[in-house]
C-alpha cells in the first residue's frame, strides 16, 4: 500500500525538511518503519527504547487516531497518515 | 425588563458586533447571560479574557495561581512591566475591569487541581483551555465531559498552535486525540502564537453562545506560523476513548 505521511512542523527537520512523503506498508507500524528506514533520526522521535510508540505521539489514519494499541491497524492505498506530537504551552 | 436586556450604553458599546448578521441585540443578550471559565491567565488567557471581556460576556471567571515574571511579558499581554511580582489574577482583574465595567469579572488565585476543579466550573456554561501544561488540560477535559460542559482547547509551542472545540458526548474530546504529555522544560513561544490561537478560542466561545457559524468540532486546527499555513485535521470521536468513548457513558451527567 502506498500511503502519504504528513508530519507536524517540529518533526519536519527530521525528514529532510519535508512536510509529507510517500511510504509503503500494510499497517501503521509498517508505514512508520518504512519512514524510519529512510530517516533513521525519526526513530527516537517516534519510538521508545522498547520499540513502542511514544505516548505523546498521535498518528491519525485519515482522521482515525492510532496510539500504541492501534499501531497494527491496517492502512488502505491512498490513506493519509498524519503524525502529531502533543503541544502543551499556553 | 429582564436583567439581561441591554442598556442603551451597552447597545452603543457592542454596536459593531450587534450589526453582524445573526448576532443582533438578541445575540448580545445571550452573551450578557453567558458564564465562562478561562483556565489560565498567561499567553492564551490574556488574549481570550481580553476579547471576551470586550465582547461583553456577562460573567467571566479567570483562574490562575502564578505571579507575573519578566519572561512572561513577550506574550502575556494582560501583564505589564509594573506588574512583575504581582499575582496574575490581580493584574488581570485590574486591566479587564477597566476595559469593561458592564460585566462581572472574577479572578481566582488558585491552582486547578482534581480536588477543586468541579467547584471552579460549577454553574458555568463553557470552559476555555488556556493552560500551560497537559495534565491540567486533561483534567479540565475530563471535568467538561463529566458535567457535559463544552470545552474550547488551545495550545501553543514556538510558532505552532492548535485549537479544537469539544461538545461532550458528541464530538472528539482531547483524549480522543492525545494521550501523553509534552517533554518537560521551558516551552518556547513567540507572543503572536497565543494571540492567534487565543483569538480563535474567543471566537469559538462567542459563536457558541450566539449560535452563528460552524464550531471547530471534530476538527483540529493546526497553525504553522513558520510556514504561515493553517491546516485542518478531521478527527473522529474515538469510540474506544478512555473518557468519552461509548463504554463510558455512565460517567457523564
Amino acid at each position: 500500500m502506498s500511503v502519504n505521511i504528513k508530519v507536524a512542523t517540529y518533526l519536519q527537520p527530521y525528514i529532510g525538511g519535508k512536510e509529507n512523503l510517500e511510504v509503503e506498508g500494510k499497517t501503521v507500524r509498517e508505514c512508520l518503519n518504512h519512514l524510519v528506514v529512510q530517516f533513521p533520526e525519526m526513530k527516537e522521535m517516534l519510538f521508545d527504547k522498547d520499540g513502542k510508540l511514544l505516548d505523546y505521539i498521535s498518528v491519525f489514519i485519515s482522521g482515525d487516531v492510532a496510539f500504541e494499541d492501534q499501531i497494527d491497524n491496517p492502512v488502505k492505498d491512498g490513506d493519509i497518515l498524519t503524525i502529531l506530537y502533543v503541544i502543551g504551552g499556553g | 425588563m429582564t436583567k439581561f436586556m441591554l442598556t442603551d450604553e451597552e447597545k452603543q458599546q457592542y454596536n459593531r458586533q450587534i450589526i453582524i448578521p445573526g448576532i443582533g441585540e438578541t445575540g448580545q443578550e445571550k452573551l450578557k447571560k453567558a458564564r465562562v471559565v478561562v483556565a489560565g491567565g498567561g499567553g492564551l488567557g490574556s488574549v481570550i479574557s481580553t476579547y471576551l471581556t470586550a465582547a461583553g460576556l456577562g460573567t467571566l471567571r479567570l483562574v490562575d495561581n502564578d505571579t507575573v515574571e519578566l519572561s512572561n511579558l513577550n506574550r502575556q499581554i494582560l501583564h505589564w512591566g509594573k506588574d512583575i511580582g504581582k499575582a496574575k489574577a490581580t493584574s488581570a482583574k485590574e486591566k479587564l475591569s477597566q476595559l469593561n465595567k458592564n460585566i462581572n469579572i472574577e479572578t481566582i488565585n488558585v491552582r486547578i487541581e482534581e480536588s477543586n476543579v468541579s467547584e471552579l466550573v460549577a454553574g458555568f456554561d463553557i470552559i476555555v483551555d488556556a493552560m500551560d501544561n497537559m495534565p491540567t488540560r486533561y483534567l479540565l477535559n475530563k471535568t467538561a465531559i463529566k458535567y457535559g460542559i463544552p470545552f474550547v482547547h488551545g495550545a501553543v509551542f514556538g510558532l505552532e498552535g492548535r485549537a479544537m472545540t469539544v461538545i461532550p458526548g458528541k464530538t472528539a474530546c482531547l483524549r480522543c486525540i492525545y494521550h501523553g504529555t509534552q517533554l518537560d522544560g521551558k516551552k518556547p513561544v513567540l507572543g503572536t502564537t497565543p494571540a492567534i490561537i487565543g483569538s480563535i478560542q474567543a471566537t469559538e466561545v462567542i459563536k457558541y453562545f450566539t449560535g452563528i457559524g460552524t464550531l471547530l468540532t471534530s476538527r483540529l486546527l493546526i497553525y504553522d506560523g513558520l510556514n504561515m499555513k493553517f491546516t485542518e485535521l478531521k478527527v473522529t470521536r474515538d469510540k474506544n476513548c478512555q473518557l468519552c468513548g461509548d463504554s463510558n457513558h455512565t460517567e457523564r451527567k
